[in-house]
Order: C-alpha cells, then structure tokens, then sequence
C-alpha cells in the first residue's frame, strides 16, 4: 500500500523524526517498507513572477522572459521554450546551480542562441511529478501558480504541497487494518508513543431519513446507509488530488474521490447510489439471486446464488462489495446520492471476485477483512468532506442494519505466559502498558499474572494469546529475546536407513563421475506417454497449469533425463555421465526413482585413451548399488526387455516377483534422435530398499591355497555366460569358489554361430589342501554338464 | 720375481680401469684371481722360501691380491652406478600428459545445500522427515491454519489436481504429518527437506522449488530458542561472524511469526550490492507454531510450545554462490552444474 508521509503526519505528530526513522520502526513492527519515494525532487527554486515576454531574434518559439525573483534574488532574464509564458505569470523558478535529479541536469547560467539564460521555468513533470496525475497544459507547458503566490518564496515544493515522500508499505495478510491511513497513524502513535490526531464527530440531530436497509443473509451483519442531498459535482482540491495520486488513484470528481479517500483513511469500502435513479426506498442484501447483471463497466455478469447482492425493489443495484449497478451509479448530474458503509463476508467476495474477475481495492478490502464497528463514524466522515467539498447541503439520519451489536473481542492471556513463548521477562506492568499503547483495555487478576484484554475494533487480527505475545515483542523489538538453544531431552538424529542409502548411493555415483541433475517433477502430456515402464499407473493430472508443458506429473524420470542430455548436448557439452535420485508419485505408487544415462565416451585418460560408454559401464553402476544395498543377485531375475524405446539386443528388465523394478540398456535407434548412442538406466531404488537383507555375518577364510584353472569352450552365440557361470558353480559345487570370463573370441576358425567363452575357475577348500586328481574330477564334472546343457565344447 | 708379480699387478688393475662392462669385470676376475692364474702359481713358489721370508711373501702377496680385489669391486660397483643412471635417463616420462581420469562427477547444487543444512541439523539431533509432494489440502491448508476461503491462501497460487489434492506448495505439510503420528507426545526436532511448487515463473521464481521446514516442540521451548537454533545454523552455514535479527512478519501457522536477516557475509555489515547496502540479508521465516497449529495436530497447546523455520534452498544457494537466475539450477546445463564440487 502505497501512502503519503504528510498524510499521516495529519493525523498523528511525527515532528522531529526523519523519515529513516519511521521506515524503520514500521519494517520492524511487521509492515515493511519496502521503498520511499519523494512526490517531486528539486533544489535551489524560488516562485517569481513574469515581467515582461520577448520574442527571441534567433528562435520561432523561444522567449526572452525578464522574471521577478523577490527582493532577495532581483530581476533575472530567463530564456523559455513554453508556449503559455505571459506577463504577470507566477511561476516556478529554478535558479543557478539547481538540481533537477529527476531530468538529470544542474542548472547553469548560459547562453541560448545568444541570449543569456539565467535559470529556468519549471514544469511539475521537470519537477519529478508522475505525469499520469497531471493535466496535459501541465504536461506541455510550465507550471502556472495562483496569482496569490508568494513571490521570493524559496520553499516552493512545500507550498505546492509537494514536499511529500510516499511510502509503499506491504501490509501482510494478517494487519488488513492497515490498508487505513487513520490505523497506520495509530500505530506510528503507539510505537512512538505520540499523540494521535484523528478528526471525531458530534452527534448531530438531523433530518430522518425515509430509507430501509437489511440483510437476508448471515454473510452480511452490518449495513448502513446515508443519504445526502442537494450536492455539486465538480473537480476536486488540488491536495485531494495530491494525496490520491500518491497512494496511485486518480483522480475522477469530488464525490468518487472523497469515496477513495475515505476508504484510504478509514479502510472501510464505500459505495454510492443516485437515489434519484432507483426503484424504491428499501435496500435489502440477498445471496439467493440468480440474474443476469449489468454492471458500472457496461458490462453483463451472472449472479448467482451465493454471490452477494445489494437489492432495491427488486432490482439488483450492487454485486455487493465488488461492483455497482449501471442502472443506478452516480454521475456527472447526480444530485442526491446515498452512500452505503457495510460489512461483507470476505470468503463469499473471494468467490464471487474469483468467479467474475472482477476486483477492485474494495473487494480486496473485504476479502482480508475490514473494521466492524466503524460504519457510523465512515459515514459521518464522509458527509463532512461532502459539506466541505461538494456544497453538500441536506443530510439525513443514517440508517442502519445490525444483525447484532457487536461485542469487542476479549482476551485472556497471562505474563508468564507471554514470557514462557518468548523467552523474555517483562513486568506485568510492561507489558500492561504496551498493550494501553496500542489501544487496548487491560485489566488485570488478583494474581498480578493473568489478565483480560479488551481489543480495539480496528485490530481485527488480534483473536488468542499467541497473537498478544507477537504485539508485546514486536512493539519492544526482537532485541529483547535472550538467545538460548533448547533444553531439552536428548533425542536420537540422523538419517533414516532409506535416507543413508540414497544419500550413499549418489555420493558412490558422483565419485565415480557422474554428474547429478535435478529436473521439472511437471512434464507434458506427451512426454508422460513415453519411457514409461516402472509402472503402469495413471498420472496426476493438473487441474489449472500454467502452460501445458508442465501439468502432467511424471510416472518417469526417462524423458526430463534425456532432455537434459539433449540440452547439454545441444550446449556442446560432451561425453555425459548424468544421473538424478528423485520421487515418483501416481495415483496409486509413490516410491524414489533413479535415472542415469551415458552419452559419449569414457576418458580412461583425457582424450590420449578414451572408449565408448556401453551397456556394461550402466549395468556395473547398477551392480553397485545392489552391492551397497547388499542384495545378491538371486534376489532379483535379469531379462530382455522388450520396449519400443530401447534397443532389443541391448537392454534388460529386472523384476522382482514380476514387478518390473529396473531396466537398463541403450535407447533404440529410432528414439535417439541427433544423440547418438545413448544408453540409460532406471531404478525403482524404494522396491530394492524394501527387500529385507540378512545381517552381515564373517565367513571362513580358507588357511589352504586355491587353484585357478583355465578353460575355453565353444558354444552358441546365444548362450549367455552368465548362464553358464551359474551352472559351473552349481556343478562344481563346494570347490568351486570363483568364476570369471577373461576372454571372448568370434570368427574363424569358429563358424559363424559360435562363440568362443575363455572362463578362470577358481577352486578353494576350506578343510584341507586339495589334490589334483579331486580338481580333475570336478572340471571333468564341469565340462560334461556344460556339454550337456549348453552342448559347450573344450576349444582345440 | 715380485718384480714380475708387480708387473702383473699393475697390468691386472690397468685392465680394471679399461674395463667397460661387468662381463670383462669378470673376465679379468678369471684371469688374475682364479687358481690358474698366473698370480695364483707364484703362491705354489712358498713352498721353496724359508720360514721367514715365507711369511714375507705372503703379506705381498695378499696385498697384491687385496688391491686386485678392491680395485674390481669398486670398478663394479662404478659401472652398475652408471648403468643404473642411464636406465633411469631411458625412463624419464612427460608428467603433464593426460593423467588417468579420476575426476568425480558433481553433486547438484540444489541437494549440496540440503545435504548441508540437514549436516548441520542432524549434528544437533534433529531426524530428515519427508513427505509426499502432492498432498491434501488437509494437510497443505487447513492443518496449517489456512481454512479454505482464507486469504492467506492468495498469498500462494496453488497447482490442483482436483478439490482435495494439490502440489504442496510448502514443505509445512511434513510437520502436519509428523505431529500427528507422534499423538500428542514430544518431544519432536526434524527438518524436511524438499520441493514444493507454485504457480510462478521468472528469474527469481520457478513453479518448481525448494524448501527445507524445521520444527521442534517440546514442553518449554520459546522464541529465544529459536532465535540461537537460526544463529548457530547462520554461523554454520555463512561463517562464523554472522549476527543475526529478527523482523515481524506473518505466516497464518506462527504466532508470533518473523522474518529473519543474517548480517551480509559479502560485506560483514557494511553495504554492499548484495545486501542492498542495508548490511543485512532476509534469509528465512519462522515463528512460534501457531496454537490452532498444535491443537489441529494433536498437541495441547498449554502444555507444548514449538517453533519453525523455513528456507528456500535456492535462494540459500543463490545468495551463497552468487547464482543470478533460479532457472539455472533447473537448465542442468553442466557446465552450471558441475561448478560446486566441493
């Protein structure tokens, strides 16, 4: 909100504070100033007046203007651009060496086209004012004085009333309050402790007033009305204008500003009726209406019910607290009007602000909340600024609907308590007396301890105890907290299991070079439709995105990984080891995924030794992860994963319980687009963690020594050696200790369909020195099982 | 016939010094020393020579021989010395070529600050809670004092799935479901780390972010104890000297609520462009939970109090490393991402 500092400076005495001062009380009370900017910015001006206007010889539109500067200043001449100089004109002056920071100039005395320049007329605009405020003769030409100004008078912006600085305050949902000048004055008064100013009214004994006003709903309790007579409509008072402008309202007339500006003083919304324009004399508030509606901007909505309605005989005159009718609204030859102060259930505007777009200053008024109790004095401070503004001269009774009287808000709340939350140890006297400050009744137990509070009913905010605490300490400052960590018992930190393995489990990827990435959870409709095979559940979908590019919430970590891989390839970044840990959410799962992908070579050293990234390099990472999570590989089954995005020969699945909770392998030709041979992994990490794993226990380490042997068979290409490491363990079951493949050979001699699989076996015995003719007996055992199930031959 | 020997000797330790290899070494080892030397047969002349010039002899001899003998071993060891060296010269390697690729790759930036938040936390007793990112309006909303209609909920522009499920839009949601499974029984210390989503997108807001929410509750925990919790996490976090200051604020699940500024770590307090020239940076919200809070959730608020904070981890990370755009964290453009190894 944005607010004129010599506005509040009416209503509460702020003299001898510098506005540094203020902003920074109020940032620390909780409504932050976020700028401070002044109306208008100018140095060394003095009002003169026009002596005498002179064609300039060397210029078709300058002149040569004698100006008087007062006594103290003389007669200078001034050459001037402007087409509305004339003598006996007040004007604005700058002199040698003023600063216009808004223009950007310093003012010199020189020479324009020969004649000498000795200062300069000022426009407001030279003067820093927002032109959106000003006339266009302002705009175009310098500023004409009244006729009554003071000429040598040096503090001009002063005069004009434009030595103003404007605050913009951003006043949290909570002090709703305080989109009010009169509140904001208060609150400066209780936190400087100053005297408030605040204009109060005598009961006055007027004419009564024929209206009826009520509500036929609970979403409004309050509605007052005031009717005047009898009133001029015109342009309004410079300095109404001035302080409208500085919170960015323009200005339209008399009756609509002093509307705006009641509601910057009071925050209470107004709204005005032609009463020669409507139907009957009885207003009555509804929220059953279904209609069509014809509103101030011309244009149609739809009530509906639930929507406040301010109606008259029948007619509906007002979409309550948010925009009037078109039938009935004020205008230039209004006469008589009517002025509604009410009070609107703020959710119920929300709504109807939501469903219509429509909102305006009011409607955001309502929605956060507004004074209950101050209908009667906005009324009758409006009609005064009527008197004093628009020649107002009948005035009648208001007339008022209360569902019933409101009681103000009491409080119970104790000293230790405010110290307990705190962590502070004010005196029940302190504390009796910041709450006085800010305007509330205090009245304290026999105790000393307890107390009652009693509210103002401006501070619609304060409802429990906690909230006095907060007013208690941001009146004194935070300052007064004593710092002190918890005491507390002892309680058990740290990571939970799942917690340690996947921070374990990046920690291991990283070190081993791959770069961790973190990307969009939104995915598009489109994108959801692929890479999809962890799961087969449906996706959230969002209800109101903001572009379609992101309202699908991904079942995959694929897509946004091979994305990220195409942007950074696109970057010419290079050779990509990629991987992210990231949660996966359906309707019906929600477990951590990992993706990893590999593009490009692997520098064994730089660019002197480098291979291409294979299958291989993904499944070791995979392999890894299940060594950390210490889950053997009979836990889970290895298989050939047919998918449209992935390469047949080249990539696998991995279930548990045919649950499908990895895959892995190289992404198919027809889905790499410009990438290139790309291969990428994911993991459904949560399913592996959930797998229950024996506790580590120490096995026997054999005192004998072990004895490698060697064989190379032949087999079909098709037959898969880990098939066949499998089966050599089985048959050489205890010796056999270890197998690994150390060499593969395709070609001749071979035909063509053979592989030839180099295997090291390993035999170890635990209990005592083996001999060779046992070694023997076992590899025989081996070579005739692998004959018999894989028809494997010894290589000649 | 010493002067033969002599002669012998000083042709035996000239063929040393000529020597160029370790086999001619032993050649000439075969040669002066062995039995069939020529040397060796004047030992076999002893016998002729009496008693006293028997021992003579043998002195000379063994001198003799003895400087043979030393004269080869040093010659030996003189040649190995340089055979040794000129292997050594063979062997010398260019030490900047490419070395073995070791480098590791890069935590994000994003979960680097995590990672070291939850660090400093965790070494104070705190447990990592997490919840699900889409959540109920329940638990987004009205568990944190944010019934439906409130206009607090403006404050934050909320992805729905449908009426009751949404994107959380804050990591405050955890502490709902924390609280609640704890029944009313403290004490509770977590923080949640986590993403978190709005309808918002330019250079310093991303629909997508990043919050990490703390909470602790116990029977007497105030606002003091939540002001040293943020002054040793800020000390922790941007280095020993940082003071730090707390500002009123509002948060509908605070009471009281405030903003928090540590002194700016650029400038110590000075003023700087970082810090605006104010000398402080807004770092974080907190507050007392709320008692509507504590109550929803099944604590009694006359018998527990608590406090919590929340931080954005981009910003943390923006603000720590000089990060210009949020988007940037989301670009994984690796030559952005793999800035923060250490």
């Amino acid at each position: 909100m944005k607010i004129s500092l010599n506005l509040l400076k009416q209503f509460v005495d702020l003299s001898g504070l510098s506005t540094e001062e203020i902003v920074h009380k109020l940032t620390f009370a909780g409504l932050e100033v976020e700028g401070v900017t002044k109306l208008a910015e100018a140095s060394n001006l003095v009002i003169g007046e026009i002596l005498s206007v002179e064609e300039h010889p060397n210029s078709d539109h300058l002149h040569i203007l004698k100006v008087d500067e007062g006594p103290k200043y003389g007669i200078h001449q001034i050459v001037c651009g402007a087409p509305n100089v004339k003598v006996g004109l007040k004007v604005i002056v700058a002199r040698e060496k003023a600063v216009l920071p808004r223009l950007g100039v310093t003012i010199q005395k020189s020479k324009i086209r020969d004649a000498e320049s000795d200062g300069m007329c000022c426009s407001l605009v030279e003067l820093g004012v927002d032109k959106t405020y000003l006339s266009e003769k302002q705009i175009n030409g310098i500023e004409e004085l009244d006729p009554s100004a003071p000429v040598g008078e040096e503090e001009v912006l002063k005069y004009l009333g434009y030595d103003d600085e404007v605050l913009d305050i951003n006043v949290l949902a909570n002090r709703s309050d305080c989109l009010a000048a009169f509140s904001l004055a208060k609150e400066l008064a209780s936190l400087f402790n100053r005297p408030l100013n605040i204009p109060t009214f005598k009961e006055e004994k007027l004419k009564e007033s024929d209206f009826k006003v009520s509500s036929a709903t609970s979403k409004c309790n309050q509605f007052s009305l005031k009717v005047c007579k009898d009133l001029k409509i015109k342009e309004s008072p410079t300095w109404l204008k001035r302080y409208l402008m500085a919170s960015n309202i323009r200005s339209i007339n008399n009756i609509v500003d002093i509307g705006n500006y009641v509601m910057l003083l009071t925050g209470q919304p107004l709204h005005m009726y032609d009463i020669d324009k409507l139907p009957s004399r009885e207003f009555i508030v509804k929220d059953d209406v279904e209609s069509d509606f014809v509103a101030l901007d011309e244009k149609t909505y739809q009530i509906e019910k639930g929507d406040l309605v301010v109606t008259n005989g029948g007619h509906n005159v007002c979409l309550a607290g948010v925009m009037g009718a078109l039938e009935c609204a004020v205008d230039d030859n209004s006469k008589n009007i009517a002025i509604e102060a009410a009070y609107f259930h703020g959710a119920t505007i929300r709504k109807t602000t939501i469903k219509t777009g429509l909102s305006s200053d009011s409607s955001a008024r309502f929605i956060k909340g507004i004074n209950l109790n101050q209908d009667r004095y906005v009324l009758d401070l409006t009609v005064s600024l009527l008197k004093e503004l628009a020649d107002a001269k009948e005035i009648y009774e208001t007339v008022s609907y209360r569902e019933k009287e409101i009681a103000p808000t009491v409080i119970e709340c104790s000293v230790s308590y405010i110290n307990n939350r705190l962590g502070t140890d004010f005196e029940a006297s302190k504390i009796k007396e910041i709450l006085e400050r800010l305007y509330c009744l205090v009245t304290f137990d026999e105790d000393q301890d307890h107390f009652k509070a009693t509210i103002p009913s401006h501070r619609i905010d304060l409802k429990c105890d906690a909230d006095l605490s907060e007013e208690v300490i941001r009146f004194v400052g935070f300052e007064a907290i004593k710092s002190r960590l918890p005491m507390m018992e002892t309680t058990r930190g740290g990571l939970t299991f799942e917690q340690q393995k996947r921070l374990k489990i990046r920690e291991m990827l990283i070190a081993n070079g791959y770069n961790e990435i973190l990307t969009y959870t939104l995915i598009s409709p489109e994108e959801d439709q692929k890479f999809v095979l962890l799961n087969e559940d449906e996706p959230y979908i969002l209800k109101n995105p903001m572009t379609v590019e992101h309202s699908v919430v991904r079942r995959s970590l694929i897509v946004s990984c091979l994305n990220t891989l195409k942007y950074n390839l696109d970057h010419q970044n290079r050779d990509l080891a990629l991987f992210e840990v990231s949660e996966v959410q359906t309707k019906t799962s929600r477990y951590t995924a990992l993706v990893a992908a590999l593009n490009g070579a692997c520098h064994v050293r730089g660019q002197l030794k480098t291979r291409p990234y294979d299958f291989y390099d993904l499944y070791g990472a995979f392999l890894m992860i299940m060594e950390e999570l210490g889950i053997e590989e009979s836990r889970y089954k290895v298989a050939r994963l047919t998918s449209p995005y992935f390469h047949p020969g080249r990539s696998v699945k991995v279930t548990i319980q045919n649950q499908v909770v990895a895959v892995i392998g190289q992404i198919h030709p027809q889905y790499q687009e410009k990438m290139g041979e790309t291969y990428v992994m994911e993991v459904n990490l949560s399913a592996f963690m959930a797998l229950k794993v024996g506790p580590l226990k120490m096995k026997n380490i054999s005192r004998y020594p072990s004895v490698s042997r060697d064989l190379a068979l032949v087999v079909d290409k098709n037959v898969l050696a880990k098939e066949m490491i499998r089966q050599i363990k089985k048959s050489g079951y205890p010796l056999v200790s270890e197998v690994s493949v150390f060499d593969i050979y395709e070609g001749l001699p071979l035909e063509h369909d053979k592989k030839s699989l180099a295997l090291s076996i390993t035999y170890s015995d635990c209990n005592k020195t083996m001999t060779s003719e046992e070694i023997a007996k076992c590899e025989a055992k081996i070579i005739s099982d692998l004959n018999n199930v894989f028809k494997a031959e010894l290589r000649k | 016939m010493n002067e033969r020997i002599e002669k012998i000797a000083s042709q035996a330790l000239e063929d040393i010094e000529n020597a160029k290899s370790s086999e001619a070494l032993q050649d000439i080892h075969n040669r002066y020393l062995s039995k069939k030397s020529e040397l060796s047969s004047f030992m076999s002349k002893m016998r002729d020579l009496k008693a006293e010039e028997k021992v003579k002899f043998g002195q000379f001899m063994n001198d003799i021989r003895f400087k043979i003998t030393t004269s080869l071993e040093s010659k030996k060891a003189a040649l190995q010395k340089k055979a040794l060296e000129e292997r050594l010269n063979k062997e010398v390697i260019d030490y900047t070529l490419p070395e073995v690729d070791l480098k590791k790759g890069s935590k994000h930036l994003f979960n680097k600050i995590i990672d070291e938040v939850c660090d400093i936390f965790v070494g104070m007793g705190y447990q990592i809670a997490e919840g699900p990112e889409i959540e109920s309006d329940h638990f987004n909303f009205e568990l944190l004092n944010v019934p439906k209609d409130h206009p607090a909920r403006d404050m934050q522009d909320t992805f729905f799935i449908d009426e009751t499920l949404l994107m959380r839009s804050q990591t405050s949601p955890v502490q709902a479901h924390v609280m609640l499974e704890k029944k009313g029984q403290g004490p509770i210390k977590i923080i949640s780390p986590g993403k978190v989503y709005r309808r918002d997108d330019d250079a310093t807001h991303s629909h997508q972010f990043g919050q990490i929410e703390g909470l602790v509750i116990d029977k007497n925990i105030n606002m003091g104890n939540l002001l040293a919790t943020l002054e040793l996490f800020s000390k922790a976090m941007f280095g020993e000297k940082r003071e730090v200051r707390m500002r009123s604020s509002y948060f509908p699940f605070t009471e009281p609520s405030v903003e928090v500024d540590i002194s700016c770590f650029e400038c110590g307090g000075k003023g700087c462009a970082l810090c605006k020239k104010t000398g402080w940076i807004e770092i974080l919200g907190a507050g007392m939970v709320h008692p509507h809070v504590l109550k929803m959730c099944g604590f009694d608020p006359h018998e527990y109090q608590g406090f919590a904070f929340g931080i954005g981890i981009e910003r943390v990370a923006m603000l720590k490393y000089g990060v210009d755009d949020i988007r940037r964290f989301y670009n994984n453009d690796l030559r952005f991402n793999t800035q923060f190894k250490r």
